[in-house]
């Protein structure tokens, strides 16, 4: 069989944007179930729509003459001719100059450049996979349409963050089947760029319970430190808080878990601890909440405290178990950012096994939440999320990265 | 100073074992969610001394020492501790310019904290290892002593090996149990001595006296990624470790601690070494090109860093370190050591600062040509949490009088170390190493921190 050939369509290539750690991957390759791992891919050709001073994309299509840079989507799909002569479609749209919206999200095109990645295979009555990095557009509607358009023309896409796949401490995944009541995430960053990290891990674990996956009917968030220490005093998520052992499984498994006692490395705060870190100024933490409630009546909690921790961990409240089942998410050092690489090895297998590695629901249910959580917050209410009535089943077999 | 009288003092004297084990359930109660209780800690726990050289924020008296204190995170959550400090000593206070340095990285004001945590969680510093061990009466009053001798400004002799007071913090210890005519298990951190002669007679001495010894780094239980164990038994053909740090001493012992925790496994079981050479500079590539040790070995160690360096510092491509020519350019002062063991196995350190950031290990078994290989798990400052997986094991050895891994493997690599910094000196001279027929059998049950 003949080496897949693969279009990247990418925001900007610079040092550590998400283009440059999946590309780079595709050209150096990576470790990959301990070895140096070259993918067995070619990157042929390359569009590029920003080029801010001091990016890498010359000095990669110099060192991988075989890349070839055109000036439109359309030509790089084709690659100079007239037809799709691509077998795969990289679609990194992070980072790079894109305005803000008056909800504070980021539009990245990702939704424009998807559409004219469509247009080819349209024209070219011929479709490959396509891999779209993160959640699928900042607009509910557009993300829907690009889930269709990837039906209607029958190619597999793939989407979303690199944290499901990443590695766990412990390497634990969801029991398939199991009965899930509430779970919670407390992650770092901010809106509409951590939190589909933070609702995507948490709905790579939930998918798996009993039922799979049905959808969710309302989410409510809430920002800063007042909104965050009522939710965190309620006592339940019922009460409008959330379920302190799953608060605490999320500390402990937290490795960098912010001492708020001076002179201390490593101590487990107190609820009165964190409230005070939390309305301390100087700390600049500005907390975001995100709870929601699934079809099914699970309870979720997202809690972005980056001040609090600075690391991604995950705590689920299974029926008729004593402890809560949590773990880390683990985020490789930024130095070379590792968790790309079972990112970039799922778009590998999405090329080569012309299936996707996960379900494109899960991102889009993602997307759905993302939206809604910035609509919440911008609104300062709870919504009701019935269009967010997206039923699915997980992979059967574990996706995140053990070897 | 800070005293706390225990009403208690003089418990379980006679019968620590049995009564610690009942005790080990004895939870506080907590207040709600993750509230601090705040009565002082008396529950009957098993109480210990800790003999440290330095207690400083970071600084091992103090990272270690603290989860005695506040507790540390064990199978996702906050494991009360499961022993009681009753006592410490603390052989120096942080120098000024160490103060400095710290105040400038950390950001809060850096010095001696035993002070402060005496009175916090209630125990005396003593100004004496012997009278902290007696708690200032006439005979041994506690049930298990931690001995943390890592940092401070002690010399260093020819090899670059830190004369850290160990040997001799352990012989006041058997003192006392001598004296005393009493006997309590004992921990000490990393390495038991930089002379293997004073290692060993610390280990006769625990035999002769008939107190369990647990010794050693944190990175043979701690976490690894991916997770990853020997099978015990397995054939082993060769074994390569690889040090982040050209710091051979202090570094060198956690990689070689971590290399024996995998081989050790091996059929047969642990033999001992016979010979050890230290290549440093360019012997130590020339060494590399003549395939003194398995470049695939080295390739899949190098695969299992996190951090990786040269090219990657600058603009945060993906490498493949081993590579022709790559270590070469990024490694200003590689060294090698080149270790045979009794019965054939060899096996290789490599210390390649300025290519990695982490200690990885491969190892290639004999029967299916299989490399197994992983990272050993250091999570970042401030928490480091690897040191809750030791703490984990340091309570054990006190709660139930035995030691969870033997103190023969912290004994050899004690003395390979040694022999490391003697061949060093003598400009890469193999060291035979005869009186390192060391025997023992690693437990068969994986210690490493998976839950």
């Amino acid at each position: 069989m003949s080496r897949p050939r693969i279009a990247a369509v990418v925001t900007e290539l610079r040092r550590y944007s998400h283009a440059q750690h999946i590309l780079d991957r595709y050209l150096f390759g990576y470790s990959w179930n301990g070895q140096h791992h070259l993918p067995d891919l070619d990157l042929v050709s390359l569009y590029v729509d920003q080029r801010p001073r001091g990016d890498l994309v010359d000095d990669r299509l110099t060192a991988f003459p075989q890349v070839k840079k055109y000036d439109s989507i359309a030509e790089t799909l084709r690659c100079g001719g007239n037809r799709l002569d691509v077998d795969g479609v990289l679609l990194i749209a992070e980072h790079g100059t894109y305005p803000l919206n008056e909800k504070g999200q980021r539009l990245y095109p990702r939704y424009e450049f998807f559409k004219q990645i469509v247009d080819v295979f349209r024209q070219s009555a011929r479709s490959v996979p396509v891999f779209n990095d993160k959640h699928l557009s900042w607009n509910w509607d557009w993300a829907q349409e690009m889930v269709r358009w990837s039906r209607e023309l029958n190619f597999p896409l793939q989407a979303g963050s690199s944290l499901p796949v990443s590695r766990r401490i412990p390497q634990i995944d969801m029991p398939r089947g199991a009965r899930v009541t509430e779970a919670m995430c407390v992650a770092v960053g901010g809106v509409d760029g951590y939190d589909i990290h933070a609702l995507e891990a948490m709905q790579s674990m939930v998918e798996r319970r009993q039922g799979g996956e049905t959808g969710v009917k309302w989410i409510e968030a809430a920002r800063g430190a007042e909104a965050v220490v009522r939710a965190m005093n309620a006592g339940g998520f019922d009460q409008g808080g959330w379920d302190p052992d799953l608060f605490r499984a999320c500390l402990c498994r937290s490795h960098q878990l912010v001492p708020l006692r001076e002179g201390f490395n490593h101590v487990l705060p107190t609820n009165t601890e964190i409230a005070e870190a939390l309305r301390d100024s100087d700390r600049k933490i500005n907390p975001v909440l995100y709870r929601y409630q699934h079809t099914d009546g699970l309870k979720m909690t997202m809690l972005l405290a980056e001040g609090i921790v600075n690391d991604f961990t995950f705590a689920a409240r299974i029926a008729d178990q004593p402890r809560p089942l949590s773990c880390q998410m683990f985020l490789n050092p930024r130095e070379v950012c590792n968790f790309f690489n079972p990112l970039t090895h799922a778009t590998e297998e999405l090329f080569h096994n012309k299936k996707t590695a996960y379900p494109i629901e899960r991102t889009l249910l993602t997307t759905g939440l993302t939206a809604a959580g910035v609509e919440s917050l911008f609104q300062q209410r709870r919504l009701k999320t019935p269009h967010l009535d997206i039923s699915y089943q997980p992979t059967r077999r574990s996706t995140y990265w053990s070897n | 100073m800070t005293t706390f009288h225990s009403s208690r003092r003089g418990f379980l004297q006679s019968s620590a074992a049995t009564t610690a084990a009942a005790t080990t359930h004895t939870l506080l109660p907590t207040a709600v969610g993750n509230e601090r209780a705040t009565e002082p800690r008396r529950t009957g726990k098993p109480r210990i001394a800790i003999i440290t050289t330095v207690w400083a924020f970071l600084d091992h008296g103090q990272h270690i020492g603290d989860r005695f204190l506040v507790g540390y995170p064990w199978e996702g959550d906050w494991q009360e501790p499961r022993v009681e400090v009753v006592s410490a000593y603390v052989d120096q206070v942080p120098n000024a310019t160490r103060r400095a340095e710290r105040e400038r990285q950390y950001g809060f004001p850096q010095g001696d904290q035993s002070a402060g945590r005496a009175r916090e969680f209630g125990f005396t510093l003593y100004k004496t290892i012997a009278s902290a061990l007696r708690r200032g009466g006439r005979r041994l009053d506690v049930d298990g002593v931690v001995v943390i001798g890592e940092q401070g400004d002690y010399p260093s002799n020819v090899h670059g090996q830190k004369l850290y007071p160990r040997a001799d913090f352990f012989q006041q210890i058997t003192d006392v149990f001598r004296t005393d005519d009493r006997s309590v298990p004992v921990f000490n951190d990393k390495h038991l001595s930089y002379s293997f002669s004073k290692a060993l007679g610390m280990v006769e001495a625990s035999r002769e006296l008939d107190f369990p010894m647990l010794a050693g780094s944190s990175l043979p239980v701690g976490w690894r990624m991916p997770e990853m164990e020997i099978p015990h038994g397995a054939e082993i053909e060769e074994a390569l470790v690889i040090c982040p740090s050209d710091a051979l001493d202090s570094a060198g012992f956690h990689a070689l601690e971590a290399l024996q925790c995998l081989v050790e496994r091996r059929d047969g079981g642990e033999r001992g070494i016979r010979r050890v050479t230290t290549l440093v500079g360019q012997a130590a590539w020339n060494a590399m090109a003549e395939g003194r040790w398995s470049h695939e070995l080295m390739s899949r160690a190098l695969s299992r860093a996190d951090v990786i360096k040269g090219q990657t510092l600058v603009d945060a491509r993906t490498q493949d370190l081993a590579a022709p020519g790559t270590l070469e350019e990024i490694v200003p002062h590689p060294q090698a050591v080149l270790i045979e063991y009794r019965d054939g196995l060899r096996a290789t350190m490599l210390l390649l600062d300025g290519a990695v950031g982490d200690f990885t290990a491969a190892v290639q078994l004999d029967r299916d040509d299989r490399i197994l290989s992983t990272k050993f798990h250091l999570p970042p400052e401030p928490n480091v949490a690897y040191s809750a997986c030791l703490a984990r094991h340091i309570e054990d050895l006190v709660l139930n009088r035995r030691a969870n891994f033997p103190i023969e493997r912290t004994l050899l690599v004690s003395g390979l170390l040694e022999a490391a910094h003697k061949s060093r000196t003598a400009g890469g001279r193999p060291m035979k190493t005869r009186h390192l027929e060391i025997r023992y059998r690693a437990p068969r049950r994986s210690l490493y921190c998976r839950t």
